[in-house]
């Protein structure tokens, strides 16, 4: 069957279809406010006219495309493409004011490859076993595990004053997540009689705001983008770091693994693995700084997302996340129905799109090693064009999204107060953390608690929840311990936590 | 505004949202109040311990801290200006439309960060809005906003 399936995807129509769809997703994936969900969802009824499978080697295409995509902005211009990027622009954008962008560019363009690599063959060995105990999670596993994500605030803090702010950061993500209709009851929260925010704060004009359009603002005080001009033309000779796969194998698994749970997207998996990443490096000063492990694991985490949500996708019809979602609506309206026969009566086409995704991804690789050092180069613009023109499409990208003025305004707000937030010290990514984990966390703690008639017992009568646990409290204790330690030591030797740190 | 005098306002604030956070939950359904209230009213006092607790360490560490201004811009009349042409063009795009307000936004924006060449910004803006044309527009159909005046 793989061998018809492999006859099926190397006709000149089935390739073409990959190329295009993967150049089109890097393109949608690198303009904010476009998002892999609507780039598959617009494609549905240009497939209509297409056979099946071309239609599905397209979608897919866009998926791996577009998850690759959101890396460059956010890289180059600290705005990222989509959600799943922010986790890249913490460590990319630094690294291009250093004049490194070129590399960052290429450390992202591998991680992905090699993450998105990873979960098609995940996708394609071991499908429906995994697909069934993704099925054993519950309520309180999920509130368990959007806990987890947020266990990186932790990670975010440097000593014990920052700790605090960085968890009233995370709060205040958590507490703006809460605008919007109740879950449970359906009740209308501090919406202020907006009809815009029944549906919430939507996050991507926010996350638009925090780091895109607060970073042009600090840009009106800079000459450019790049402190020293001269280090762009060095792009191309510069290696990978040594010690880079490792982060890149981590974040890959772990992306695999959220992407298999149904609802879970990459922006959880690329936080999540870069938390870890994070925890796991001998440098953990260096983040937040321009540590190319930092983009390696996000980026092997977004992208191991990809193969990781087709497998509950394919196997049993529930999507591992919204693009998944607006893929299977792909695969319904040709008459594929997810489950078994997805694999026996219609394997050559399914055989064909899984492995039409290790082309897609071989397709932005060589884009994105050849096109990178050209990419780099948008840091040269002068200021005073770029930042209108990027200013610009933050606008149309905070607009596009739900159709909404008022999700301007949400971003100008945002960009405005995240300058405010971190001239004082707060953490925005653990703001942005908590507004994102926040609708899982509290549609999880809720059902559970329902689940549970109220006990809070039912978040720790489970082996899958006593094994989060354990995991939240391993990614804890440690930060904890070593923010601990060196507040004793500033104490001892009379010094502040912050100055401790600098020596 | 030192930066310490910031953090002590926006702390307060934050201190004052948690308790109208933890206050507003009373009026949630009582079919919700042993789940998403429960949820709301932790959020609430998780904030306002943890802001009390900052204040505290805010008041602990006041003699020894640096009275350090908070320096919003560096270059102030861009920075502000850029903001109000901002929020004028987010203003306008529902009057006025989205290429036209575009269309003005660009050049000011340009001028105001101080491009001189006509012919540089005439054509970044030309080009920016054919590029939101062909590809938004026609390409992905991207509804923009649309102008109640024109």
């Amino acid at each position: 069957m793989i061998l018809q399936a492999l006859q099926e995807l190397f006709t000149p129509l089935s390739l073409l279809a990959i190329f295009i769809g993967t150049t089109s997703g890097v393109i949608v994936g690198g303009m904010p406010g476009l998002t892999a969900t609507m780039a598959v969802a617009l494609l549905i009824p240009i497939t209509f006219a297409l056979e099946p499978l071309t239609g599905l080697l397209l979608m897919g295409g866009v998926y791996c495309g577009a998850m690759y995509g959101g890396s460059i902005p956010a890289i180059l211009l600290r705005t990222p493409g989509t959600p799943a990027a922010v986790a890249t622009a913490m460590e990319g954008y630094p690294m291009t004011q250093s004049g490194r962008g070129g590399l960052a560019l290429k450390v992202s363009v591998v991680a992905s490859f090699t993450g998105g690599i990873f979960s098609a063959f995940v996708l394609l060995l071991i499908a429906p076993i995994l697909a069934t105990f993704a099925l054993t999670f519950g309520p309180p596993e999920y509130f368990l595990l959007a806990i987890l994500g947020l266990a990186g605030i932790v990670s975010m803090a440097d000593d014990e004053n920052r700790l605090v702010k960085a968890l009233i950061s995370g709060l205040i993500g958590l507490i703006l997540a809460v605008v919007g209709t109740d879950p449970m009851s359906g009740m209308l929260r501090y919406t202020m009689g907006l009809t815009d925010l029944f549906d919430g704060v939507a996050f991507m004009p926010a996350l638009i705001g925090m780091f895109s359009i607060s970073q042009m603002l600090e840009l009106t005080g800079a000459e450019s983008i790049v402190a020293d001009t001269s280090k762009i033309t060095r792009i191309k000779s510069e290696p990978l770091p040594k010690g880079i796969f490792k982060p890149i194998g981590l974040g890959s698994l772990v992306g695999t693994i959220v992407g298999i749970l149904p609802g879970e997207g990459a922006t959880i998996a690329a936080f999540l693995s870069y938390n870890i990443a994070r925890r796991r490096s001998k440098n953990p000063k260096l983040y937040g700084k321009g540590n190319p492990e930092g983009i390696a694991a996000a980026e092997a985490g977004n992208n191991g997302c990809v193969g990781g949500s087709l497998v509950p996708t394919l196997t049993l019809g529930i999507p591992g996340n919204s693009v998944a979602a607006a893929l299977l609506g792909g695969l319904l309206i040709h008459g594929l129905i997810p489950g078994p026969e997805l694999f026996t009566k219609y394997g050559v086409m399914t055989y064909a799109f899984i492995l039409s995704l290790f082309i897609a991804n071989l397709v932005f690789l060589v884009l994105g090693l050849f096109m990178a050092p050209y990419f780099a180069r948008i840091a040269l613009t002068p200021i005073a064009l770029l930042i209108p023109v990027v200013c610009l499409f933050s606008v149309l990208g905070s607009y596009a999204m739900n159709n909404s003025v008022l999700d301007i305004f949400v971003a100008l707000i945002c960009g405005f107060v995240a300058i405010l937030l971190q001239k004082t010290g707060f953490s925005l990514g653990a703001l942005i953390l908590g507004l994102i984990l926040g609708p899982i966390a509290e549609t999880g703690f809720a059902q559970a608690l329902i689940m549970g008639h109220g006990s809070y017992a039912i978040f720790f009568d489970r082996p899958q929840a006593i094994a989060l646990w354990v995991i939240i409290l391993l990614l804890l204790v440690p930060p904890v311990y070593q923010i601990y330690k060196r507040q004793r030591a500033a104490t001892t030797t009379g010094t502040t936590p912050e100055n401790s740190m600098d020596e | 505004m030192t930066k310490r005098l910031a953090e002590f306002f926006i702390l307060s604030l934050f201190l004052v949202l948690a308790v109208l956070l933890y206050g507003s939950t009373a009026s949630y359904p009582a079919s919700v109040q042993g789940s998403t209230a429960m949820y709301v009213r932790f959020l609430g006092m998780a904030l306002g311990l943890l802001c009390a607790l900052e204040l505290l360490l805010w008041v602990k560490n006041r003699a020894r801290a640096k009275t350090e201004k908070m320096q919003l811009a560096v270059a102030p009349v861009k920075f502000w200006g850029l903001l109000i042409l901002l929020v004028v063009y987010a203003c306008s795009l529902p009057l006025a439309g989205f290429y036209l307000a575009s269309a003005i936004f660009l050049p000011l924006t340009m001028l105001l960060l101080g491009s001189r060449k006509p012919l540089s910004i005439s054509l970044t803006t030309a080009g920016v809005l054919l590029f939101v044309f062909l590809v938004f527009v026609k390409l992905l159909e991207v509804p923009l906003p649309e102008g109640s005046l024109f």
